[in-house]
């Protein structure tokens, strides 16, 4: 995307948030090892070694769905991004949320290397944090669960449209979360956290890395 | 080996052994010499040294202890030990009765000399120990490289001379033959001829290198030594010269040589000098030049290693003492003429390349240019305006040139005080070495009638003439030859371009001179008279003429060309009589039956292009015609510099090679530095042995080779000694090639820029230009720091010229870069604000933007008015500077954020806020700067980095009240900053405690914080609710530090200790290794101390839960670990995790995972 379109620093950043977004998820979802490592090639970005998905569903449904959200991520209508792992019975086992928020009355450009510097440390901790996730049967599905902190107006376009209410299964008690990474680079905040079901116990504090 | 360990012992052994009369004595040969001296004090450590023996036994104790069990002996070691001290005990016995009994007839000979007889040898063993009984040496049983200073054998099996090393331990290697001879000449002969054959044909080996005698030259141990001392002493001179605290003038090094030499007679004291110099002492005794003894630490260091390496060598190479070639300069020259020591290859020699361009006359040549245009500039801007008269008045005056040279220079100067050898045949070269492959370098008359020529070997030399005598270079004499040449031409001309040391060209067109022949027999007479040596010389038109005249006026001659005489004299002029005419392009030519000049005419000048291209064509027709345009004068700016060694490269491993790259890369730094030039572009040239090639004809050559060459062209000219280094390093890498392959390497330097220009391009950089007006001249070196600080006054006084503040931060921002390690105290740079602005001129706007250090320094100058200044200016600019502050903010942020990121990401508010913690922190920020890795100075908004705190303690500052806040600044501010400020400014301002609020999250875009304010409607309950974090320390520091109890104190100690206003979470993680486990309270603190942490604790997460819970989360683990170790923590981290629970079910509608068991 050629940057010249975005004159306001709220689309730039925008903009690099959701390309950070598409890979942070495709390493979730290469994380959680859903998909054969061969369904992913190894890439560079922010000089780290990351994966993408080769196969052009996978890879378009990850990138059509994240950058389906820049416009209101621009905005700032967007206060959650998750992904969401369930069961056959579509009963949510495990959901990444991505806490993000733009400052929308900063007037300043971000910066990119700054910036880089902290999605970067975001995506080392994520590569190392599957110990802090719950291992998952090979026949569970997952999706991307954009949280809105208003239901965009039509008058978004027609990419609003494209997003469709969730009905997915709520848990009965308040999760569990454990916290991955947050960072804030002004003006960009975001943090990662994984809520697991209540019941989940299996994970210890004790055996997380400090 | 043991001895290596105490170089500094051994000099001074050496120097007291030197008053043994024997050490002095014709007899013995220098190395033997020395090498009695070290086995004098091997004597007296004799008993600690292991023989050969003895460490084979006592390494196989396991196998020798069985036998020897029963025996009085624990072990084989120690029984070696037995029988090497017994028959040691024996042989004094004879040795001393035998010498009683003919002491009077027998001299002691071999005294020092120490052999160990390895097979069968003729005379036998047998008889060899008795010689060395009768004369004074000794004679080992068991080979112990301690002890045995020569090995004596007939032949070795093959094994033993492929790993001759390890089997000889470096000694010398001879034939029996040696001990006979010696006998039979009553006097030690060197060892060298007798090199054991099979060794001596083995080029690369050590020890043939020292194949020329000079084991009969009576030369005193300790003159060698104090020469390579000397040396040392030199090189590490250079060294620091290189290091550019200097001026590089080589000629200082020598200067300081030569009173040293003097003074040979006085070895003693001299080698005490240079010990004592070495033990760092303060004196300085009057022959030694104070350099040595000022050096620093670090060069002692260096000087000491070098020291050890080169007074450990004669104990590894035995005998081969190293020779250094330096030594041919700095003694007296007669003697020199019989030493012709070789140097080595760059194998053995830690100083190969400075010795070996020591003694290398094209760097002699090459670098004298550089010497003349220095001792006569003023003649050279002559030839400059006079080449420029020239031109205008070219047809005015008949053209008139003279060529000057000298005949045989090389060769002249060196006997021009040897009137008997003036008619024999002389020739130079390094080596006399009648069967040696040196190669002539100059011949006189006498001696090319013998069909001598320069480029020949010596042996065919030698050949062709039997007596040739042949001399080494004298450097000193021709430098000094030469400059009484240049001198008496400067008198009669004052055109005169050098072509070389010997040899010059002379415009006398505008020279009141009528007659050029008698100008040229003036010249040629003065030169003989005061050099002795003669000088011919040819007259002609233009340059080309007279340069074919002087060759047929010489020897000791002079020709006149006129002008119409050219043709005739061109006409049988063979054609590689011609300059610019070499071999190839005579055959060619020759090949087109073309002999003469006047055949070349007959050829079309087209004809001549086409065959041989457009400008060796054009040189072709015009030379063939004496048609030569050049100008006298004109010269010729070196394009590129460089040092290439080709003769003596043999490298071991890539350690050899390593260290001579970085000597190459200390001599092409000499010469860059003695042309004042920088250059950008480094060339590295490798020759390699090509596969097939056979140790080349010339001994130490290079051979056939295949040359490589790769280059890398940095950014900006240097000439500094590391980086060339580095960069030579990194071309070196690039060859891939095995070190021993390499026969030659050279480094060439080009696209050279003059030093002024490419300082004037770096002060335009650094600003520094500009201080050269305001600032006191200073042109020792200028480290980062200073630059930093005149930078400063840079802004303050630019700031009075216009006023414009955002300009002047671009620089400010620039320079910063510079500042990453500066280590200089900071006091003295301020003084060389020579003027300093009135207080009223500066700009707040600058001032408040200044690095907190550079601050400091402003207010000490200022002698503290600074801080109030600033102050009050606050107030003013709140009302009107907030466009100019802004504008000039994102500049003002970079610095701030400098500093942010130093003190572990936070970010302060504003200017005045500096005013405090500058002076707080102004001891711990100067170290923490040098770490501070300032390139990466961030622009405004990256300020972040984590958690930053933003706060405000000079509230005396803020507007009174809201009506003095401009509310649209405000509405433009970001959110939590202007939350921040709405805190800051309740609405009324009554009360005392600093108001002040923590916003994590906020990147701290550091605004002006004065002008703001609104009505605020959750202020003061969210300013309660964290009171504890306002501030900067955060106030509960404060508290917790004047706390009673022992472990709130120390968390607030741990809170400073950790430097910066950081995280809770490393400040907790630093306080789990300190907390005393034993520490408990009484029940009376106890209450207290835990409602307190819970507090902390509690608002701690207030302040992060929003948007940083990943330092909630880790900070609740830390106390969870605290708690394990202290039941205050445990019962803290019960009071709190109901609180955690709660904030994140708040704000995240989730539970942390993390559990109290």
């Amino acid at each position: 995307m050629d940057r010249r379109e975005h004159q306001s620093p709220q689309g730039e950043t925008a903009r690099i948030l959701v390309e950070f977004l598409e890979v942070a998820i495709t390493s979730v979802v290469y994380l959680k090892g859903l998909y054969p490592s061969g369904a992913f090639e190894r890439r560079r970005y922010l000089n780290l070694v990351v994966h993408r998905a080769q196969h052009p569903q996978l890879r378009n449904y990850i990138h059509l769905s994240i950058s389906g959200l820049q416009p209101f991520i621009e905005k700032g209508l967007i206060e959650r991004v998750a992904v969401v792992f369930f069961d056959t019975e579509d009963v949510p086992l495990e959901r990444f949320i991505f806490k993000l928020s733009v400052n929308q009355s900063c007037g300043s450009m971000v910066e990119d290397a700054d910036l880089e510097f902290s999605l970067r440390s975001f995506l080392m901790k994520l590569s190392v944090s599957q110990t802090l996730t719950s291992t998952l049967s090979q026949d569970c599905r997952w999706e991307i669960v954009a949280y809105f902190r208003t239901l965009p107006q039509a008058n978004m376009g027609n990419t609003a449209a494209l997003w469709i209410s969730t009905d997915t299964k709520q848990w009965q008690l308040p999760p569990l979360i454990t916290p991955i990474k947050s960072m804030s680079s002004e003006p960009l905040n975001v943090q990662l956290y994984l809520e697991h079901p209540s019941s989940f116990k299996t994970m210890n504090s004790k055996v997380q890395p400090l | 080996m043991s001895s290596n360990t105490t170089p500094l012992k051994r000099s001074r052994d050496d120097s007291a052994a030197s008053t043994n009369p024997w050490s002095r004595s014709d007899s013995s040969g220098r190395g033997s010499g020395k090498r009695a001296t070290r086995t004098a004090k091997k004597e007296t450590k004799g008993s600690k040294q292991k023989t050969l023996g003895m460490a084979w036994g006592a390494n196989s104790l396991s196998s020798s202890r069985s036998s020897f069990r029963s025996s009085p002996f624990s072990d084989f070691g120690s029984y070696m030990a037995e029988k090497n001290r017994k028959l040691q005990e024996q042989f004094h016995a004879e040795a001393s009765t035998s010498s009683h009994s003919d002491s009077s007839s027998l001299q002691a000979i071999f005294h020092g000399v120490s052999i160990f007889v390895d097979g069968f040898t003729v005379p036998s063993s047998q008889e060899l120990r008795g010689y060395m009984l009768k004369y004074g040496g000794r004679f080992e049983n068991y080979f112990s490289r301690h002890h045995v200073t020569h090995i004596i054998c007939s032949n070795l099996p093959d094994s033993k001379i492929k790993n001759l090393r390890s089997f000889s331990g470096g000694l010398p290697v001879v034939k029996p033959k040696w001990i006979v001879d010696s006998v039979a000449a009553n006097k030690l002969l060197s060892w060298l001829p007798y090199q054991l054959d099979q060794l001596a044909d083995n080029q690369p080996k050590l020890s043939s290198f020292f194949a020329t005698k000079d084991g009969l030259l009576s030369k005193d141990v300790l003159t060698d030594m104090v020469c390579q001392l000397h040396d040392i002493g030199d090189s590490s001179l250079k060294a620091r010269t290189l290091r550019g605290i200097n001026s590089s003038e080589v000629g200082q090094s020598t200067e300081y040589r030569s009173p040293l030499c003097e003074e040979l007679g006085q070895e003693n004291a001299d080698v005490s000098v240079i010990t004592k110099s070495i033990n760092c002492t303060r004196e300085c005794p009057g022959s030694c030049k104070t350099e040595l003894i000022d050096m620093d630490k670090e060069e002692m260091r260096i000087f000491r290693e070098e020291l050890k390496d080169s007074l450990s060598e004669p104990s590894t190479s035995a005998g081969n003492h190293p020779s250094d070639r330096t030594r041919t300069r700095s003694l007296p020259t007669p003697e020199v003429t019989k030493h012709p020591n070789k140097g080595h290859s760059t194998a053995e020699d830690p100083n190969f390349v400075e010795n070996y361009f020591k003694s290398s006359r094209v760097h002699f040549i090459g670098t004298w240019r550089h010497r003349y245009r220095k001792r006569f500039p003023s003649s050279l801007n002559q030839v400059k305006c006079a080449s420029f008269d020239l031109k205008a008045s070219d047809d005015s005056k008949k053209a008139c040139v003279i060529h000057v040279d000298m005949d045989c220079f090389f060769v002249s100067v060196v006997i021009r005080n040897l009137p008997e050898l003036h008619d024999k045949p002389v020739a130079i070269c390094h080596s006399d070495n009648p069967k040696g492959t040196a190669e002539i370098s100059s011949a006189n008359y006498p001696a090319r009638d013998y069909g001598i020529r320069a480029g020949m070997f010596v042996r065919d030399a030698k050949a062709r003439c039997p007596h040739l005598v042949i001399f080494p270079y004298n450097f000193e004499a021709y430098t000094e030859v030469a400059d009484h040449f240049y001198s008496i031409l400067h008198k009669h001309c004052t055109t005169v371009q050098a072509v070389s040391c010997d040899e010059a060209f002379l415009d006398v067109k505008d020279s009141d001179v009528q007659d050029p022949q008698l100008l040229a027999s003036t010249i040629r007479r003065q030169v003989f008279e005061t050099t002795g040596c003669t000088a011919s010389a040819g007259i002609a038109g233009n340059m080309l003429m007279a340069r074919l005249a002087t060759k047929t006026a010489k020897p000791n001659g002079q020709c006149y060309i006129p002008l119409e005489k050219v043709d005739e004299y061109l006409c049988k002029l063979p054609i590689n009589a011609l300059p610019g005419i070499g071999h190839v392009l005579e055959d060619k030519l020759k090949k087109r039956n073309i002999w003469t000049c006047g055949q070349l005419r007959m050829v079309s000048k087209e004809s001549l292009q086409k065959d041989f291209g457009a400008k060796t064509g054009e040189m072709l027709w015009s030379y063939s015609r004496g048609v030569d345009n050049r100008m006298v004068g004109t010269i010729q700016e070196s394009k590129s510099i460089g040092a290439e060694v080709n003769w003596g490269v043999r490298f071991k491993d890539a350690q050899d090679s390593k260290l001579f790259l970085v000597n190459l890369c200390k001599e092409v730094h000499l010469r860059l530095q003695g042309c004042g030039v920088h250059g950008r572009k480094f060339t590295l040239k490798i020759k390699k042995r090509r596969k097939d090639a056979e140790e080349p004809a010339k001994y130490m050559g290079c051979g056939d080779c295949e040359n490589f060459s790769h280059t890398i062209t940095v950014p900006v000219a240097t000439d500094d000694v590391d980086v060339i280094q580095r960069i030579a390093m990194q071309l070196f890498g690039s060859f891939h090639i095995d070190v021993k392959e390499i026969r030659g390497v050279g480094l060439q330097v080009s696209c050279l820029e003059s030093v002024d220009a490419s300082k004037q391009g770096l002060e335009r950089n650094l600003l520094k230009s500009w201080l050269a007006s305001t600032s006191a001249n200073r042109d020792e070196q200028c480290d980062p720091n200073s630059v930093m600080k005149e930078t400063i006054d840079i802004g303050l006084e630019g700031q009075n010229v216009d006023g414009a503040s955002s300009n002047l931060f671009p620089h400010l921002a620039r320079n910063s870069n510079q500042v990453d390690d500066s280590s200089s105290d900071c006091k003295a740079s301020l003084d060389r604000s020579v003027t300093r602005p009135a207080l009223c001129h500066l700009d707040i706007g600058v001032i408040k933007s200044l690095p907190p250090e550079v601050f400091s320094e402003l207010n000490d100058a200022y002698g503290g008015q600074l801080v109030a200044f600033v102050s009050k200016g606050k107030d003013k600019s709140s009302s009107v500077g907030d466009g100019e502050v802004s504008g000039s903010s994102p500049s003002l942020h970079s610095q701030q954020v400098v500093n942010g990121a130093r003190d572990g990401m936070e970010v302060y508010f504003s200017g005045t806020n500096h005013v405090d913690r500058f002076q707080q922190d102004k001891q711990t920020e100067k170290p923490l700067l040098q770490e501070t890795d300032l390139f990466c100075v961030p622009k405004p908004s990256s300020s972040n980095m984590g958690a930053s705190v933003p706060s405000l303690t000079k509230t005396d500052l803020m507007p009174l009240s809201l009506s003095q806040v401009d509310c649209s600044v405000l509405q433009e501010l970001p959110e939590e900053l202007r939350d921040g400020i709405l805190q800051q400014l309740p609405v009324h301002r009554g009360q005392d405690v600093s108001l002040i609020a923590h916003f994590s999250g906020n990147a701290g875009i550091c605004q002006d914080n004065s002008n703001t304010e609104s009505p605020d409607k959750s202020s003061g309950s969210v300013q309660r609710e964290t009171e504890l974090w306002i501030g900067y320390p955060p106030c509960w520091v404060d508290r917790f530090q004047v706390s009673n109890c022992l472990i709130l104190s120390s968390l607030a100690e741990t809170y400073q200790r950790s430097g910066a206003p950081g995280k809770l979470s490393s400040v907790l993680q630093r306080f789990i290794s300190k907390i005393p486990s034993h520490m408990e309270l009484t029940t009376h603190g106890w209450n207290e101390a835990t409602s307190s942490l819970s507090d902390l604790l509690k608002q701690y997460i207030k302040l992060k839960i929003e948007w940083d819970i990943e330092e909630v989360y880790i900070c609740f683990r830390y106390i969870r670990r605290l708690a394990v170790k202290s039941k205050l923590f445990l019962q803290v981290q019960n009071t709190i995790f109901p609180y955690l629970q709660a904030s994140v079910g708040e704000n995240y509608g989730g539970n942390l995972n993390i559990s109290l068991e």
